[in-house]
């Protein structure tokens, strides 16, 4: 156990993070360093690919809006993403030509139908790091990937 | 190894309408199974029809495509809460 884990899970039995928080921490200090990559760790990244994308809104502490807002819980697998990749199959040849054309005259040098299973598994392990968070009066509004 | 959806749950709880409803997925897949062996010939006669026009592969290519759509529903929830309406959508 490295001295990082150690204190994560002090700062746990202390009560000064929450469980999510410090298994949060705890994921992070485990993703192996830009350049350690090796055969054992791409395995251990994939594994810890992001599942799902969480969209979740709740309304702020305002008591007008928490009578009319609405609170929002949305779970999409991102296996989703992987299935829908695969409808660029459906593209015919010559439509694909069409709009790759398209993309190029707008500056974008882009094959649709080469949106390989690397590229989908890139953007996925993107979306791990993804957080947006807004937080206003009328509510807040949470968006990541677990 | 991937698995379509077995339950879809639906409720609605509104003022007026309470609605829940546990549709057993599952029940309908042996269906969907059949259907699509005996589909499956004519399926592949219209590929090779329309293969000179660019649309057989798609063709072809389309069930295990809309296959794996269906198995990646897995999971999918949408759930909407409002003081007066309730509405919940979950793949399961």
């Amino acid at each position: 156990m490295t001295d990082n884990q150690r204190r994560i899970l002090e700062m746990l039995a202390e009560k000064k993070i929450s469980i999510d928080e410090a298994e949060r921490l705890l994921a992070v200090i485990g993703q192996p360093v830009a350049g350690e990559t090796g055969a054992s760790d791409t395995t251990q990244v994939s594994k810890s690919l992001p599942k799902y994308l969480r969209v979740v809104v709740t309304p702020g502490p305002d008591q007008d809006t928490q009578a009319k807002a609405e609170q929002v819980n949305i779970r999409v697998p991102l296996a989703l993403i992987r299935a829908g990749m695969k409808f660029t199959a459906f593209i015919p040849q010559d439509k694909a030509n069409r709009v790759n054309e398209a993309l190029q005259s707008k500056g974008l040098d882009f094959d649709v139908r080469n949106l390989g299973k690397e590229g989908v598994e890139e953007l996925i392990e993107a979306l791990r790091d993804l957080e947006v968070n807004v937080d206003s009066n009328e509510g807040k509004v949470r968006i990541y990937a677990e | 190894m991937m698995c379509p959806p077995s339950i879809l749950r639906v409720r609605i709880h509104n003022r007026r309408r309470h609605f829940g409803l546990w549709l057993p997925l599952f029940l309908l897949w042996p269906v969907v199974l059949v259907l699509g062996l005996v589909l499956w010939p004519l399926l592949l006669i219209c590929a090779a029809a329309l293969w000179p026009s660019g649309w057989g592969r798609p063709l072809l290519l389309g069930g295990p495509i809309l296959f794996s759509l269906l198995c990646a529903l897995r999971g999918l929830k949408v759930e909407v809460n409002q003081p007066s309406e309730q509405v919940l959508i979950s793949f399961q």
